[in-house]
């Protein structure tokens, strides 16, 4: 016990006491602030395509849909040149049309962008089809679709006899749509802060697990080539070595959590005064609510989540004696993150989804997931404790699996180990 | 009380296909010099691995202070430098030298007591400098040397083991250590170490064990295995430049068994019937200038050479010595 704790100190102080730890832990709030919020302001700023002027609608409905559509589409703009071209056809050549016009589509840039059918079905408001390079644009996509439902509308109304000026006074608004989170606890913070409040925190176990659980790859493959190694494990196992590395280290992230917590907290609070002196209100920031039983469950993720990747990259750097191999060689364990981290907006998009389920429930992603889905929405408490538990079995597995090829690979020197050696090496561990 | 300090019984080790060590056993008295000889490949450091349960032997038994050496206990009476030197480099040498020491129990404020005293020892506070608090990777090579020497020694360990502890060492640090190998002998404490220097082992080791090819050749004490290595060996030395008149003869098989020819220095073991003095009274005829000529115990080196036959020390293998 003496020796483990004697190994986990060297291995927290050194970590707090270097010069990278104090400037991370100073500047972290700015880094997470840029690649956590920019993203999303970005986001939320870009427009979609400038020109959806530039598409070809192909009205087989016989009536002026067509028209209205396009100059829906051009924002009530009525100048010809700035509108969709509009073709009417009729319901018979409606496919030699549109061949002709994935033909024009297809030519690239100097054709145009996609074209829309409208068609009887549109007109009974069923179905409307667009095909073009920018399909995959779901805003541009909603847009024609919100032209094409707007001028239907506008159709049917005139239809009743309704002037088109009423109607247009009636039918265009803007609505903004407020979302507040409920749950069994009541009422919380908006909708948007939780998803962003749960973006952040997904990315900063992510970024948390690789930087810390890169440094035990890098402390493990320091030990194996300066040969302190080996004068360690003459007085201590190497499981002890590997405990109080893998604690140590842990432990040293988890503080940097907690000032940056306490930075972030303190942040707020000294925001109101210096807001005030500029003469502008404190706006309010709605946190996500918390509760001490969730902030337990959130750490425990992390803990286990580092102890699952601190085993794997630890055996990592055992089988490796430079930089290069290094890197190769933890690319499979960064493959497993960068596969969780790739959920992240899938999930954000649709948290109660079957891929959000079973990729939170898969050990190797749910300490960054499950979190992530907890704060977005109400899990069951059922289902986040057994989450855990399969964290923890993972854990078990990676630590026993990286426990023995630490003990063989540390005091391995040369070229790396093929993977059957590296089988070879747990089995006689 | 048991009288050997460390009793190796019948260790074997096997790495995918080869026997590194093969049934090997040692015994080295208390309070003694042992030096573990053998080529570069002999088991060397095999062997040292399996003393401090590095490495556990396929078979047999390791006893430390006569007890096992799997016991953490008697591990932490055990000092130990590796052949391959190695320090934290970003660390702090008395923040280091703490740590290992700690791992052998030394309570901390104990630890930095000893750390000054060691310090000031080789030389490493000097003219008000302190190296200790200097950054490991700060140091010269010879400085990072003793600090791992340091690290070795803090907890006054009963039994203290060194693999190839002369390797890479300059004159100056190469005497201090051998100043530190008698001063810890004087203290009672034993001291084991392999080399390939036979040099160094002739002048500190009480005891030796050549081993080669992971097997023991010969054990025993230095004296006791010089004169068993019999015969009549003749310590020879040539002004400068006269050596090529004194070959012809020196190679003359009636006269001479075996050669060590050094180019002004020669040990040779004289054939059996062939006459000292007729060789002294040959070389000088030739005209050759003799600056010495003693009847000698043959040197280590040479009974090194005999035990483990020449070729094998050139075709001796790199890596696990």
């Amino acid at each position: 016990m003496g020796k483990l704790l004697t190994v986990l100190r060297r291995e927290y102080t050194e970590r707090v006491r270097s010069r990278w730890f104090l400037i991370s832990t100073a500047l972290g709030p700015v880094f997470f602030a840029a690649i956590g919020v920019l993203p999303l302001v970005l986001a939320s700023r870009t427009r979609p395509s400038p020109d959806l002027s530039h598409i070809v609608v192909l009205d087989a409905t016989g009536t002026d849909l067509g028209r209205r559509v396009a100059g829906e589409l051009a924002g009530g703009i009525a100048a010809p040149e700035s509108q969709a071209i509009v073709r009417a056809v009729t319901p018979d050549a409606l496919a030699r049309a549109e061949s002709t016009a994935t033909h024009d589509v297809m030519a690239g840039e100097s054709g145009p962008l996609g074209y829309l059918v409208l068609d009887s079905a549109t007109l009974a408001g069923t179905a409307a089809r667009y095909a073009g390079r920018n399909a995959s644009s779901l805003i541009d996509v909603k847009r024609i679709e919100d032209a094409v439902r707007q001028s239907v509308l506008a159709l049917r109304l005139e239809g009743e006899g309704l002037e088109p000026r009423r109607i247009k006074a009636l039918t265009d608004f803007q609505l903004d749509m407020r979302a507040e989170r409920l749950t069994t606890r009541g009422r919380e913070a908006g909708g948007l802060a939780s998803a962003l409040f749960a973006y952040l925190l997904a990315f900063l176990l992510y970024t948390m697990i690789v930087i810390y659980g890169q440094q035990i790859l890098r402390g493990v493959m320091e030990e194996k080539t300066t040969r302190v190694a080996e004068v360690i494990v003459s007085s201590v196992s190497t499981d002890t070595l590997l405990t109080g590395k893998v604690v140590g280290v842990g432990a040293a992230s988890l503080t940097q959590m907690l000032l940056w917590t306490a930075g972030a907290l303190a942040m707020l609070e000294l925001r109101r005064p210096i807001l005030a002196r500029f003469g502008i209100p404190n706006p309010t920031v709605p946190l996500p609510h918390i509760s001490a039983a969730v902030a337990v469950v959130l750490v425990l993720f992390f803990v286990l989540g580092f102890i699952l990747y601190a085993g794997l990259f630890a055996a990592v750097g055992a089988t490796v004696s430079n930089e290069q191999d290094a890197q190769q060689a933890s690319l499979p364990v960064m493959l497993l993150l960068i596969l969780a981290i790739i959920f992240v907006q899938p999930i954000l998009l649709e948290p109660t989804g079957t891929l959000a389920r079973v990729m939170s429930w898969l050990p190797f992603s749910a300490p960054i997931l499950m979190p992530l889905r907890m704060t977005i929405i109400q899990v069951g408490w059922g289902e986040i404790l057994a989450t855990l538990a399969g964290v923890a079995f993972g854990c078990a597995a990676t630590v026993w699996l990286g426990a023995r090829i630490y003990r063989v690979g540390l005091l391995m020197y040369g070229k790396r180990p093929t993977l059957r050696e590296l089988g070879r090496w747990v089995r006689q561990a | 009380m048991p009288d050997s300090a460390l009793l190796v019984e019948h260790i074997t080790k096997r790495f995918s296909g080869h026997d590194a060590v093969r049934d090997l056993s040692l015994s080295v008295p208390r309070g003694t010099v042992y030096g573990l000889l053998g080529p570069n490949g002999a088991g060397k450091t095999t062997t040292i691995r399996m003393v401090l349960d590095i490495l556990a032997p396929d078979e047999g038994r390791i006893l430390i202070l006569g007890r096992a050496n799997t016991d953490d206990a008697v591990r932490q009476r055990v000092g130990y430098l590796p052949e391959e030197r190695g320090l934290y480099k970003k660390m702090q040498v008395r923040r280091m030298l703490r740590f290992l020491a700690e791992l052998k129990g030394v309570p901390g404020r104990e630890a930095d007591r000893r750390i000054s005293r060691w310090l000031e020892r080789f030389g490493l506070i000097e003219n008000g400098r302190d190296w200790g608090r200097a950054r490991v990777d700060e140091l010269s090579r010879g400085m990072q040397q003793k600090v791992q020497f340091i690290g070795a020694l803090l907890h006054e360990p009963e039994l203290v083991i060194l693999d190839e502890p002369f390797s890479g060492l300059d004159p100056i640090n190469a005497q201090a250590l051998k100043d530190t190998v008698v001063d810890l002998r004087r203290e009672g404490r034993t001291v084991v170490f392999s080399t390939h220097l036979m040099d160094n082992a002739e002048r500190l080791c009480d005891s030796i064990c050549i081993i080669a090819r992971g097997e023991r050749q010969l054990e025993g004490e230095l004296a006791t295995v010089k004169a068993q290595h019999g015969g009549r060996h003749v310590a020879l030395e040539l002004a400068s430049g006269d050596a090529a008149r004194a070959v012809a003869m020196l190679h003359d098989a009636s006269v001479v068994r075996t050669l060590d020819d050094s180019n002004r220095s020669f040990e040779l073991e004289l054939a059996p019937g062939a006459d000292p003095q007729a060789l002294l009274r040959r070389i000088l005829d030739a005209g050759a200038r003799v600056e010495r000529f003693e009847m000698v115990r043959p040197s280590l080196h040479r009974i090194f050479l005999d035990v483990v036959g020449a070729t094998d020390v050139e075709a001796g293998m790199s890596g696990h010595g």
